[in-house]
Order: C-alpha cells, then structure tokens, then sequence
C-alpha cells in the first residue's frame, strides 16, 4: 500500500462528516442568501428566479414592525439575561454555602432547566391564566392585587411576564456555571484573604469574583445568544400578541416566511438575524479565548 | 513581635476530639516547630492559632492580651500556607500589597513596604509577574512576603516547603533560617519532616493523636527523648527500640544484652523494659559486643548502613561512619558505650 499523507488521511477521515454538513447545513444557506434576493413566494413557484436585488434588504430596514420586533427582542434580551445572571450568581453563592438539605436543593435547582421549554411555556400560561390563574390567586389573597388581570392578554405585561417565565427555567443554567466555578476556589484563598483582613465584601471582590468573572461571562453570551433567538416559548405563549407586543425577531421571520410565505423577503429578514446572532457568537468567542488564556 | 500562651485548650469536631489539654508557651521572637505524623493535629492546632478554628475550652492569649475571641483579622497573625494561597489575577507586588490595601494604607506607603519585603526577599524582577508564571521557589517567596509585608505579631508557616523539590527545600530551609534570625520574629512552623524541625526550631513541639508529647529543643529531644515515641520519631534512621526481660537476681534490676553487657534499670516496675539504641551510636568490633547478622547494606557514600537480625531484635539498623565493607550475610558485633542506651518503661516513658 501505497503511504498516505497525514494530510490525505486527514481529508479521508474529514469527507464524510463534511458531505452530511454541506448537505444540511451549507446547501440551504446557500438557497436562503439566493432567495433573499428574489420575490419568492410559497404557494407562486414561478417567482422563485424573479430577481429582485436588495429590495427585500432595503424593504425589511425601512419595515417598522420588524424594527419594533428587534425593539422587543432587546428588551427581553437585557431583561431576562441579566435577571438571570444575578439571579443565578445569588443562588450559587447560597448553594456554595454549608447546610443541611444542600445537595436536595442543588438537585431542585436543576428541574426547570430540564423541563421542556414547551412544558414551561403551558404552565406559565396557566400560572399567568386570566381566569384560575395561580398568580392571579395569590396577588389577590396577600392584598396586592384588586382584580384579576389578563397578564398575557394586555400588550404592556405580556413581554415581561414571558420574560419571566423565561427567566425561571434559564437562571438554573447560570446558577449551575457559576457554582461549579465557585468549587474551583479553594479554601485557602479565603482563608488567606480572612487573615489578610479582608471583610466579607472584600472576599467576594477580591477572590470570589475574579475566580467567577469569566464563566460568568461565557454563560452571560451564551443566554444572550439563545434569548436573541428565542421563539418557541412565545409561540406557545402568546404567538407574539397581543398587538404584536411579544414578537421578537425569530417570530418575525417564522410569520413572514411561513404564516404569509413571502419566503424572499424572510430569507432577508432571518438572514440579518443571523448577522446580529454571528456579532454575538463573535463575542463569545473573544470570552472563550481570554479565558483559556488566563486559565 | 509577641509570644504566645496556649493553657489547658481542647478542640472536638462535633464529638470527635482532636486537640487533647495542650498547654504551650511560645516566647516572642522564638521559632517553634510543631511535628509529628500526619493526623497528630498540628496543623489544627496551627488553625486555633490563626483563628480559622475555634477553640472548644481552654485560653489562648497573644502577649498579654487574651485572644480565643478574637476574630481571625483582628489578631494580627499572619500564615503561610501549604499551597501559598497566592491571589491568581493579581501581580507579586499586588499579592504582597493586599494586606496592606486593605488595611487602607496610602498607596505611596504601599508601594514603599512591597519595595522593602521584595528586596528583603530578593522578588524586585518578579514584581510584574503572576503567580501561574512563578517556579515553586519563587511562589514560596512571595507568600512569605506578603505574611510580612504588614508586620505581624507572629507567623505561622504551615508545611511551607512540603510542595518543594529537595534541592529548593534545603536552599529554602536556610533562606527561612537566615529570615527568623533577621526580623527576630516570632514563627510557629508546621511540618511532618522531623529534619526540618531539627534544623529549624529553637524548640520543638511533638504531638500525637492531639496530645503534646514533648517540648524541647532539638538536641534535648534528641538526646533524652521522654518517650518511645519521641525516640523513634527524632532521629533517622530512626532509633533501634525493642524489649528486654528484666533481671532481679542481683537486688538492683538489669537487662543482660550480651554475656558481658548488663544494663542497669534503675526504677523499672513489671517484668520488661524498652530499651534504645541510636543507628549512629553502633561501632563495629570484631570480637564480643551486640552479635548479629547483617541482612542487608546500604551504601549512601558519607556512612553505611547496616540491616542486621540479633537475638535481642530483628530489624536493627546501624549507622557507620564511610564506606564499610561489611557484606550481607556476615556476622557482626557492634559495641554501644553505655551512657548511649535509652531506657523505657514498659508503659513506653523514660526511665
């Protein structure tokens, strides 16, 4: 047999991973930038090679819904991200303590990241219900609400009270980084900074966070990349009413393309989302280098 | 610097009793070793020093003042730690500084302390750097700098060479030797490595199981052990200790080791004793003296030793001075000069 080079070998081993990857992935992307440039239409095949340049670009910017749904996507974006950020950082700061139950609770702490976020979406829509809804009952009873009130169905609510639904089933994640961050601190630096005369606060500053800072980070990008995105759990929650109060970027595509089959003109619209997701992918990326750097 | 008083202190894990009634005086300026096997609590004891333990009962007192209440920070007691615990984002001069940034001194006068214990340490080059980029040595230093960097009372080193390779260890051991005499500080260093405590102490601790078991200086310690346990601690290799059937027919009680060595036991109660002799204290003669049977040689260059079975113990070591062409399998007799035995009760304490 002849001798291969490990270059050769390399592209053998690499070809067939690559074939299924050009396949799924790199052909419908290539179809996606055509057809963003055309006047395609779901239910009228012949306007698929209707070239139409940057109309549908120039179309989407000048659009205002689509502008208010990147105005939601944001919102919800810094709301829920950061919510769970401190959310999750505060829950692994308690978790990271000694007491009794500790390992219960660190094992509870995972349940809403594994429910399906469908599941979590139907049962915030309960909890949320106008009628027999949970949150409903309880605000009454302790006195801090008069009525009942449809929080999905009043467009000032309804994106917050996503978002927080939103925020329940994500924060575990953070929470989850940062405590096993937390794990890598060892006791001798708090004991160390303890004699140093270090007060609580200044523990945290000076060692706690530093050792956090970085995963934090990562995780911070990571759910900053999946809220961009986010679109099932307002599919089941308010298909992005009312009033379009709820609809994000990724609904926007998913009406545009499919609920009015202007497949053109959401091939430009998904497409500058990919834009916006692929800055965010960036940063994450630049997070993930440093870290490796300072570890 | 400040010496220190431990009276009568006990410290329990939950139920599980650690620290036993230790009663200790360490006087300011003095570098105390504590030692013994891992697990004898030292480095606990260390802790309750610290104040990262409390103490159960018992009174701890810093100079004059009574300190087992006091919080950690506000003992000014500063350590060492075995895995030197240096602040990984921050350079050698901000982990030096820390102490003292927190203690809100003006950044000039900050700048001024970390110059002088980086000097003192020879760390000046280092200043810039993070610990990831430090050998072993360097770490070693820094930590210690930053212990001093804010003039404690007492410093408390905790197996601080342990991490070391044994080149560093010697050459550390000497920079901590020359450092205790320059800043006549008072020290309480940890370590399970009796030769550290030998070269280091001006006196040692030895504990086991949570009790003290001896105090003294290294030479007292090693020349008039209290106990069986001292006396096969101290020393390496360590002593040869075995028992011997005590001999009432004369009035005055004796072991008879030989036809021609008899040992007096003045005071030993029962029917036995333990008796020690040091490996370095064994000459060989040709005739009379301890017989036995070499099993084994060790060749190390500067002495020789010697493995050998007798009729009074199996396993003895003896310690001779350069090369010896003893061989395996001969028969050997060693002579001991009589002052050169330790005798024990049969409870394992000095005769």
């Amino acid at each position: 047999m002849t001798q291969m080079s490990k270059t050769t070998v390399a592209w053998y081993l690499l070809a067939p991973m690559m074939i299924i990857i050009v396949g799924v992935a790199g052909y419908p992307l290539i179809k996606t930038v055509y057809f963003s440039f055309t006047a395609a239409h779901l239910v009228s095949p012949d306007t698929s090679d209707q070239w139409v340049g940057l109309t549908n670009f120039l179309k989407a910017l000048g659009n205002a819904k689509f502008r208010s749904s990147i105005g939601n996507t944001v919102y919800f974006v810094v709301f829920s991200v950061s919510a769970e950020i401190l959310l999750g950082v505060l829950v692994a700061l308690l978790l990271n303590q000694e007491f009794h139950g500790r390992t219960l609770l660190r094992a509870l702490v995972i349940l809403p990241l594994a429910l399906p976020t469908v599941v979590n979406a139907m049962m915030w829509r309960l909890i949320y219900g106008p009628d027999f809804g949970a949150l409903n009952a309880l605000l009454t009873q302790v006195g801090l609400l008069a009525e009942y009130r449809s929080w999905l169905g009043d467009p000032s609510s309804a994106l917050t009270m996503v978002a927080l639904a939103d925020i329940w089933k994500n924060f575990p994640l953070v929470a989850l980084i940062t405590l096993a961050a937390l794990q890598t601190i060892s006791r001798d630096h708090l004991e160390a900074a303890l004699l140093d005369g270090a007060n609580a606060w200044q523990r945290f500053w000076h060692v706690v966070f530093p050792a956090i800072v970085a995963p934090v980070s990562v995780a911070l990008v990571l759910r900053t990349i999946e809220a961009f995105k986010v679109f099932d759990i307002i599919y089941v929650m308010t298909r992005g009413g009312p009033a379009s109060s709820t609809k994000t970027v990724s609904f926007h595509v998913y009406q545009e393309a499919f609920a009015y089959m202007r497949v053109g003109s959401g091939a430009s619209y998904a497409l500058i989302v990919v834009l916006i997701s692929a800055a965010l992918i960036a940063v994450y990326l630049k997070l993930l280098q440093r870290q490796g750097e300072t570890a | 610097m400040t010496g220190l008083t431990l009276k009568q202190v006990n410290k329990k894990f939950g139920e599980f009793p650690v620290i036993h009634e230790v009663d200790l005086s360490i006087d300011s300026g003095e570098l105390v070793v504590f030692v013994g096997p891992s697990g004898c609590g030292k480095s606990t004891l260390l802790r309750l020093i610290a104040g990262l333990e409390d103490i159960t009962s018992g009174e701890f007192w810093i100079g004059g003042q009574r300190a087992d209440q006091l919080l950690a920070a506000a003992r000014n007691i500063a350590m060492v730690f075995q895995s030197y615990a240096l602040y990984p984002h921050m350079t050698v001069a901000e982990n030096i500084g820390f102490p003292l940034k927190l203690a809100k001194l003006p950044r000039a006068r900050i700048a001024e302390k970390v110059a002088a214990v980086g000097e003192s340490l020879r760390l000046g080059a280092l200043f810039d750097r993070k610990p990831g980029q430090l050998s072993g040595g360097q770490r070693q230093r820094v930590a210690i700098g930053r212990a001093l960097a804010r003039d404690p009372k007492v410093l408390l080193l905790d197996e601080p060479l342990s991490n070391l390779d044994a080149a560093l260890r010697l050459e550390m051991r000497m920079e901590l030797s020359r450092l205790h005499k320059q800043l006549a500080a008072t020290m309480v260093y940890v370590t399970h490595d009796q030769v550290e405590a030998m070269t280091l102490a001006d006196r040692i601790v030895i504990m086991r199981e949570g009790k003290v078991e001896q105090v003294g200086t290294p030479l007292e310690l090693y020349s008039r052990p209290a106990n069986v346990f001292v006396a096969e601690f101290i020393g390496s290799p360590k002593m040869n200790v075995f028992s011997a059937d005590l001999d009432r027919s004369g009035g005055n009680p004796v072991i008879r080791l030989s036809e021609q060595t008899a040992l007096s036991a003045e005071g030993a109660a029962g029917s036995r004793v333990f008796a020690g002799i040091r490996p370095e204290h064994m000459t060989p003669v040709d005739d009379g003296g301890l017989r036995g049977v070499v099993t084994a040689v060790e060749h190390l260059g500067a002495d020789t030793l010697v493995h050998f079975d007798s009729a009074f113990m199996e396993g003895g070591i003896a310690r001779i001075n350069g090369i010896s062409g003893v061989r395996t399998g001969e028969n050997i007799g060693f002579q001991v000069a009589a002052e050169q035995y330790h005798l024990f009760s049969e409870n394992g304490n000095r005769l």
